[in-house]
């Protein structure tokens, strides 16, 4: 028998399955599943006021995810945010850009690109698909014009959002993200560790910075 | 097992550094929980619909087991099956060998320390690389983990400090824990990438896509499974959920519980390989779904609902036995009162007989578990059943009979609590016993908490009539 079928086996005779295929039927199972989902603004935290773009920005300074923000008008505002911030950083004007043609058909003029972070790279900058006010996430999915390591690599990670695709909730991703790409990156502030002591330390392997552009269009 | 506990115990309850050590660590966990949940008034709410999802997806795990591997064998994953530990090892060593590894990242995994794959990937001469910084440490110290969210709880930083001095090639020179940190984020870094294979856990399998959550802080699990050729997932058959959606109500539960935080940093769902034209993943994906008890749990109506444990770690923190004893003592994977349950039910109650009976049954775990595991009314029935068995030592076995003995006579028992609860006064003081006949094994090395002048019971009564 193989080991499949061994666990199923168990499985199913510890559920008391009579016959081997006794299906559950999966439309009544899907339906139990569903009617799980009810209500769900009893089970999550209330947003303050009713603007998810406002909760958003709040919740992305607050000391729960310890970010900070910046705010432009446009797309065409970003290479100029970027460089503010580096240059409050005082970092070189070099830079793994995410090649998202959104960004990399900007002006940046004046600025070192390369297309994928190194292992030390010092800063990196994308374009987030999704936010989440709640939490004050930015949802990134992998792809052609995404890589994951962009995230994880550079010391400070700089990451864009557009007002417009900020969700109000956690379940809001779940019902407009689409089919699974290979990751769904979900990333609530800098990395972190308590592993010693229980004492809060940034930089633990991913970037010790997260610093997000609220872009209004 | 039975005496090696009690050493164990006897070793750690002596150890003061140990227990300063816990209490930095665990103190400051149970405070931050407390604030997060001030925070989420919804946490009642949602520690009740949590506890159903993981009830329905119990009840028909068959059903999800059924549709995540077809999900996820159409994403491209291979999904392989294991009935024990030995064979979810030798099913991962297999995938290592055919990928030519020679190197192995490990992202943090209680189900990988559970099927002994550390020992089993050494074995085979594979080089393990342990990327969650408290594995880190773990391994630089040849141990194993002494709590399933803080590994290496048991160390102090003086004694982190010394670990990486002695292995770290370009170690920290101030000793402050961020240069302690910034130590291990050298040190691990050429490794991240020149790993053949990553290996990971799963905090939920979700049904509906066939995608692998992960959750970490420190973002070791994506620079764990990204760069090599080849990721391997190993996972427990409990952790279906039916979608993305019934994942995040538990997330909410999840995080909060385990270190008060509303959402991890890095919470990524893993569906199939690298997909044609994606920048970077690897080519080939694994999943291992491992039995390994948890089907024996399900036919076990006094064990199922621990099929619920979403691993939060929370019973461990508000546990006073784990806080004085740590997770060494209890000589297994998972330590304190979810361990208690568990253990026994993994390894065979033979094996872990000292384990539910090192439980005040004070019902702290129960109170925060975020699944609502009644954990000592399960760790009751391992006690009934080791007491059936003939598991019990013959010197627990008498003072427990003279104790079922009075508590089956109500009065009887009444008259005797409150006897011996004014007994108990005549060692007080200052609100904690240090010494008491009969009772040397508990206060050698800790107070016990002196009882109030009368009995619960007695108390309850007075109350009651409005006094
Ligand atoms: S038993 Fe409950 S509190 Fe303990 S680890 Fe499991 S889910 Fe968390």
């Amino acid at each position: 028998m193989s080991a499949r079928d061994a666990v199923l086996g168990a499985v199913k005779a510890a559920l008391g399955r009579s016959r081997p295929a006794d299906p559950a039927d999966p439309a009544a199972v899907a339906a139990e599943a569903l009617a799980l989902l009810a209500d769900p603004d009893a089970v999550r935290p209330a947003l303050p006021g009713t603007d998810a773009a406002v909760a958003f920005a709040a919740r992305v300074v607050s000391p729960k995810v310890g970010a900070t923000l910046d705010r432009v008008e446009a797309l065409a505002d970003l290479p100029g945010a970027v460089r503010r911030y580096l240059d409050g950083q005082g970092l070189p004007h070099l830079l793994a850009l995410q090649p998202d043609p959104a960004l990399q058909g900007l002006d940046w003029a004046g600025f070192e690109l390369r297309d994928a972070a190194l292992p030390d790279e010092a800063a990196a900058f994308g374009l987030a698909r999704w936010g989440i006010a709640e939490t004050g996430s930015l949802v990134f999915h992998s792809g052609p014009d995404t890589a994951v390591l962009g995230h994880f690599l550079p010391l400070h990670h700089i990451a864009a959002v557009r007002a417009s695709t900020i969700l109000p909730h956690l379940e809001d991703y779940a019902a407009v993200c689409g089919a699974a790409p290979r990751n769904a990156n979900l990333i609530t502030g800098a990395s972190g560790t308590t592993d010693i002591e229980g004492s809060y330390v940034r930089g633990a392997h991913g970037p010790r910075f997260l610093h997000v552009l609220l872009v209004a269009d | 097992m039975g005496t090696v506990f009690k050493r164990d115990v006897a070793r750690a309850l002596s150890d003061a550094t140990l227990k300063t050590a816990i209490d930095r660590t665990t103190v400051t966990a149970e405070r931050k929980r407390a604030a997060a949940l001030t925070d989420y008034p919804q946490f009642a709410a949602a520690r009740e619909r949590g506890t159903r999802i993981k009830d329905h997806v119990v009840a028909h795990l068959d059903h999800y087991l059924l549709e995540f591997e077809r999900n996820a064998t159409a994403s491209g994953a291979t999904v392989h099956w294991a009935a024990d530990s030995e064979e979810a090892c030798r099913i991962v060593l297999g995938i290592c060998r055919g990928a030519g590894a020679r190197r192995v990242t490990r992202s943090k995994s209680m189900l990988g320390e559970e099927i002994g794959l550390p020992h089993a990937l050494e074995a085979a001469g594979i080089e393990r690389v342990e990327t969650d910084l408290a594995e880190h440490i773990v391994q630089l110290a040849g141990e194993t983990p002494s709590h399933i969210i803080w590994p290496a709880l048991h160390k102090t930083r003086e004694q982190v400090s010394a670990l990486f001095k002695a292995s770290h090639r370009d170690p920290h020179k101030t000793e402050d824990v961020e240069a302690m940190v910034e130590s291990a984020r050298r040190e691990l870094r050429d490794r991240f990438l020149s790993a053949e294979v990553g290996i990971s856990g799963a905090n939920f399998l979700v049904a509906d896509s066939g995608a692998v959550c992960t959750v970490t802080n420190e973002g070791n699990a994506e620079l764990t499974t990204t760069p090599p050729r080849v990721h391997i997932v190993t996972a427990g058959i409990e952790k279906l959920v039916p979608s993305l959606a019934h994942a995040f109500v538990l997330l909410r539960l999840l995080v909060r519980s385990a270190t008060g935080a509303d959402l991890t940093q890095y919470t990524t769902f893993h569906c199939g390989p690298k997909r044609p034209g994606d920048l970077d993943g690897p080519q080939e994906f694994h999943i291992v779904l491992v039995d390994n008890g948890r089907s024996r749990m399900l036919a076990d109506a006094g064990l199922r609902e621990m099929l619920r444990c979403i691993r939060c770690g929370a019973c461990m923190n508000h546990c006073v036995v784990y806080r004085q004893i740590g997770g060494h003592a209890y000589g297994a994977t998972y330590p304190g009162p979810m361990g208690a349950v568990l253990t026994p039910a993994l390894q065979g109650a033979e094996k872990a007989r000292d384990l539910p009976h090192a439980c005040t049954l004070n019902g702290r775990c129960q109170e925060v578990c975020p699944v609502g595991i009644p954990l000592p009314a399960l760790l009751r029935g391992w006690r009934d059943r080791s007491w059936k068995d003939g598991l019990v030592p013959q010197s627990v076995r008498s003072g427990l009979w003279l104790w079922r003995f009075a508590a089956e006579r109500p009065r009887l028992y009444h008259l005797g609590t409150a006897a011996a609860v004014r007994a108990m006064r005549l060692f007080r003081r200052g609100g904690w016993i240090g010494r008491m006949p009969l009772a040397g094994a508990w206060t050698r090395y800790r107070d016990f908490p002196a009882p109030a002048g009368r009995t619960f019971m007695e108390q309850l009564r007075d109350r009651e009539r409005g006094r």
